[in-house]
């Protein structure tokens, strides 16, 4: 019998365990990875074993290649000719003479104009965001900003705020789970909130009932879903609206919960009454007969819970009452903090809400906020974000440069085609007096325009941040890292000592930074170390309580309700109507097509094993899966325009256009098509307009109506 | 006796790709080669769009091994089918012998050039692959010959692959075994790779598969486009 020699065979003894996290899809809180190594070389990784978000996806397995990749950074780079110069010259400097460059212009720029003029940003990853909050707030900025704050996650959370108090996307589904709502996310394909479509189709086969929503036919929707609701972009506010119309009309909402705990239920009830199911179906092309019977489904096979999608509602200018709108659906059933429905977790981890996604407060000086309050930048265009989102809205960075508000620019994992109409935040970002980035490639989109790029150590050579599941914390056992890398933390510390408070920057030294965290709750990093594989847990004062909005634990008053002005879920928002917003959820026409613009594009439909513009050349291996964009369009579609499979087309909007390769496809409906974002050489979002939603500031990445010829 | 499968339960499967980077990961073979693949199988009359893990078949008649002049090629007692890199002589009769297409070359080139070298030094024998020598999944049989599963189904998050043992009654394998049924099970090869898919489709994937296989797929081209149709 033949027989293969295998890796523990003559290297007995010489291999040990790591344990790290992986950055990949730029999910928080993080997937479990663990690896074996040798002389501290990564042999092999997989799931770390018994870890709350676990399986690993692909892009887990190739952060081993992206490890190994020779073209990482490796060294502080500084550029010695033009911004934007097609070779900007970058040529290797210390850390010393990088570290006194950033600041002495950090200090200038306080001196000579004021703190809040520099602008601190982190991206992709996310891990960064505790340790440059800290940064940003000490050093005296008020303008931090990050992904999330751009085009990603915020948006959503705001409407959540708005409505419930709490932020939520919804949970995966429990033992009492009888129908899911899943709502503009493919959990198939991406962390929401991990890979756990297994234990979807684990629910599925137990009987719980899925309704999806999505203009596209996801893995999510042909595998799960019992009604797939294949609603227009951009109409996600009248879908809703005829839901609950069908709902109220039916009688199938919980009425005692509605007129007790649901501000402006009569003015929803109102609002919701023109949107007959015939009406939805000419808005949102569903048919009438789907939007029925998804209602009914909902209404009656409860409890009900809901999976909703960091930005898939939120990319259009109606942004924040879209997504307003499918929040009330479980809220009028009577869904909210049940078990089995939407549930806000009873006891999270003190001094930690939503791990890493906000920091812990403490840690991050968010104390030193209020009183910077009134210096950032998103104030007047984006006032009920700016009371409600402690991260300032960035999209009008071009304007804040132009006007001389903004003179540096510190980003980790900055990525500039993130941005609509990318060229103009480079032109910007390439005209301040001074700009750095941090990161683990040269990005040509992004670093021909900054002044110093940063070599960032990746997952499987980092300490911080460790993770936080619930009440369970976890550590991480990495490698040292390659060349001159150092993690992100360990950046944001040393600028920061070197800014002149060492002692507040712990020297520097990034364990020291996480134990100060982690003494919240009495323990340091040796503990996660002792329990490397466990994790340690943090035992939690009392059970789980459901229905907290009687019981105060919802308000930090303690008084019973919800976390909004009214003390109710609110359909009728009192902060909207504060600032002239339509209060409702209203449902607002998207762009309209026409005959030379007959087509709606869709930027950003992800695929699995890619996420933003990453995972290109960084792992050659995802970049043989796919190598170039390629734009989804439905077959009768590509028909009467005359493409084939692998067809170069010229796909147009009034605001740009490109070449990419058409893919004809049912996975789109008719009359929509669809590209990956982040393709440096295609960049969709040069075909998007710097247009934004009054409420959110989010740009509308999927409501551009587009044009498609055949090159 | 042990006679290992798999079983595919395309109800679950999400072309999610985990799988095709697990095998990557742990097997790293060359530029090119993919031992496990997605097929992306559409209708539009049917509606429908199918995601097929795909590899070698393991099968209990492989026709492989007769095809090989030199006798490179050989089936574990467990009825893994391995490929002897250092007795193949390129030949390429086994390639053409395959009923599914999945045996392909070995690249001369590493992914990174200048790091293949120190990385080779170090690496087990199930990552070693020899260039121009015939190259497809091994059942991860160095995984299977220290109890675990194959790096495919181990890392499935839809938990749509089964591993297992044909002949072990208690095998979780066994309990849907019924269910499942071999692709181009005409062609008398016996595979051990089983899926379990409604009817009509089972057809649509059969016979999209062979259309592939006459048409001559090449690996030059991307997978995304390479492994998709259209069926009628």
């Amino acid at each position: 019998m033949q027989e293969y020699n295998i890796w523990d065979t003559g290297v007995e003894g010489q291999e040990s365990e790591g344990y790290t996290f992986c950055d990949g899809c730029n999910e928080v809180p993080f997937c479990g990875i663990k690896f074996y190594q040798k002389d501290n070389n990564i042999t092999r990784i997989e799931s770390w074993p018994g870890f709350p978000a676990s399986p690993l996806c692909s892009k887990a397995y190739a952060t081993v290649q992206r490890l190994k990749n020779p073209n990482r950074l490796l060294y502080p780079l500084k550029r010695t000719r033009p911004r934007g110069a097609s070779d900007p010259g970058f040529t290797r400097i210390s850390w010393d003479e990088a570290y006194e460059t950033i600041v002495g212009q950090l200090t200038r720029i306080r001196k000579d104009y004021s703190p809040h003029h520099a602008f601190f940003y982190v991206g992709d990853p996310k891990e960064p965001r505790a340790a440059v909050q800290r940064l940003a707030f000490t050093y005296g900025s008020a303008n931090y900003g990050c992904e999330s704050s751009v085009g990603c996650r915020r948006a959503a959370q705001l409407a959540e705020l708005l409505t419930y108090g709490f932020p939520t996307m919804g949970n995966l589904p429990t033992e009492q789970t009888g129908v899911m709502l899943i709502w503009g996310t493919n959990p198939a394909y991406s962390g929401q909130p991990f890979m756990c479509h297994g234990r979807l189709a684990d629910a599925r086969e137990r009987g719980v009932k899925f309704i999806v929503v999505d203009p596209r036919k996801t893995p999510t929707a042909t595998t799960l879903a019992d009604v797939h609701l294949r609603a227009r972009p951009g109409t996600t506010a009248a879908l809703a609206a005829g839901m609950m119309h069908v709902m109220f009309k039916e009688g199938l909402y919980d009425r005692a919960f509605s007129e007790k705990w649901i501000h402006g239920l009569d003015s929803l009830m109102d609002y919701t009454k023109e949107f007959t199911p015939e009406k939805v179906e000419e808005i949102t092309r569903v048919p009438a007969e789907k939007v029925v019977d998804a209602a009914r489904l909902y209404a009656t096979s409860g409890p009900g819970g809901l999976l909703t999608g960091a930005q898939g509602t939120t990319h259009n200018l109606n942004a924040t009452n879209n997504h307003r709108a499918l929040l009330l659906i479980p809220a009028i059933c009577g869904y909210l903090d049940i078990p089995g429905g939407v549930k806000k977790s009873t006891e999270p981890l003190e001094g930690m809400p939503g791990p890493w996604a906000e920091g812990p407060p403490v840690f991050t000086r968010k104390d030193l906020l209020p009183a910077m309050q009134a210096n950032r930048l998103d104030l007047e265009d984006f006032p009920v974000w700016a009371e409600k989102i402690f991260e300032v809205q960035a999209n009008h960075l071009v304007e804040w440069i132009r006007e001389g508000k903004v003179k540096a620019f510190l980003g980790w994992g900055l990525n500039m085609m993130i941005w609509p109409q990318t060229h103009e935040y480079q032109e910007a970002i390439a005209s301040l007096d001074f700009s750095m980035a941090v990161d683990y490639f040269y990005r040509p989109q992004t670093h021909p325009f900054v002044d110093i790029v940063l070599p960032a150590a990746m997952n499987f050579e980092r300490l911080a941040p460790f993770a936080i599941h619930g009440r369970k914390i976890f550590g991480r056992k990495p490698v040292p890292p390659a060349g001159e890398c150092k993690e992100d933390w360990q950046i944001a510390l040393e600028i920061g000592a070197r800014l002149g408070d060492p002692e507040e920057f712990f020297n520097g030294d990034v364990e020291a930074a996480c134990n100060e965290i982690l003494s919240m709750w009495d323990i340091t990093y040796d503990d996660l170390r002792k329990n490397q594989e466990s994790g340690v847990l943090i035992p939690a004062k009392g059970g789980e309580v459901y229905r907290k909005y009687e019981t105060g634990d919802l308000r930090p008053d303690g008084k019973p309700g919800f976390n909004t002005p009214s003390g109710k879920i609110e359909a009728f928002s009192k902060v909207l109507e504060r600032y002239g917003y339509p209060a409702l959820p209203e449902y607002k026409e998207p762009m309209k097509t026409s005959s030379e613009y007959p087509f709606i594009l869709i930027s950003g439909a992800r695929v699995p094993y890619i996420t933003h513009s990453k995972w290109r050349d960084d792992a050659p291996w995802l970049l043989e899966l796919q190598s170039e964009p390629v734009l989804s369009i439905h077959p009768k579609d590509a028909k009467k325009n005359g493409v084939h499979t692998g067809d170069m087309v010229r796909l147009k909007t009034r605001f740009g256009e490109m070449e990419v390769k058409a893919k004809p496809t049912i996975m789109v409906p008719i009359g929509v098509v669809s590209v990956m974002h982040g393709w440096a050489n295609s960049n969709v979002n040069e075909l998007i307009p710097r247009q934004f939603d009054p409420i959110s500031g989010f740009p509308p990445y999927k409501e551009v109506v587009c044009s498609v010829l055949k090159s | 006796m042990t006679r290992y499968a798999i079983i595919v339960d395309l109800n679950r499967c999400t072309g999610c790709m985990t799988c095709v980077l697990a095998c990557k990961e742990e097997n790293d073979t060359g530029p090119g080669v993919w031992w496990n693949k997605i097929l992306e199988i559409e209708s539009e009359d049917l509606d429908n769009i199918n995601y097929v893990r795909y590899a070698c078949m393991h099968c209990d008649s492989p026709p492989c091994v007769d095809a090989c002049p030199e006798g490179a090629i050989s089936r574990r007692p467990d009825g893994i089918v391995l490929i002897d890199q250092e007795k193949c002589k390129a030949h390429g009769e086994c390639a053409g012998a395959c009923p599914y297409g999945v045996i392909e070359i070995n690249p001369g080139q590493g992914y990174f050039s200048e790091k293949k070298k120190t990385i080779e030094k170090t690496a087990p024998d199930f990552q070693r692959h020899l260039p121009g020598k015939a190259s497809k999944c091994t059942l991860c049989v160095h995984r299977i010959d220290r109890g675990k599963d194959p790096a495919c189904v181990a890392g499935c998050p839809s938990k749509a692959l089964i591993f297992g043992d044909l002949d072990d009654p208690n095998s979780k394998i066994r309990e849907k075994l019924r269910k499942a049924g071999p692709l181009l099970g005409q062609k008398k090869a016996n595979p051990k790779v089983f899926y379990i898919i409604s009817g009509s489709l089972f057809y649509l994937i059969e016979n999209s598969v062979k259309r592939d296989l006459r048409a001559g797929a090449s690996l030059d081209r991307p997978l995304y486009l390479l492994n998709r149709y259209n069926c009628k």
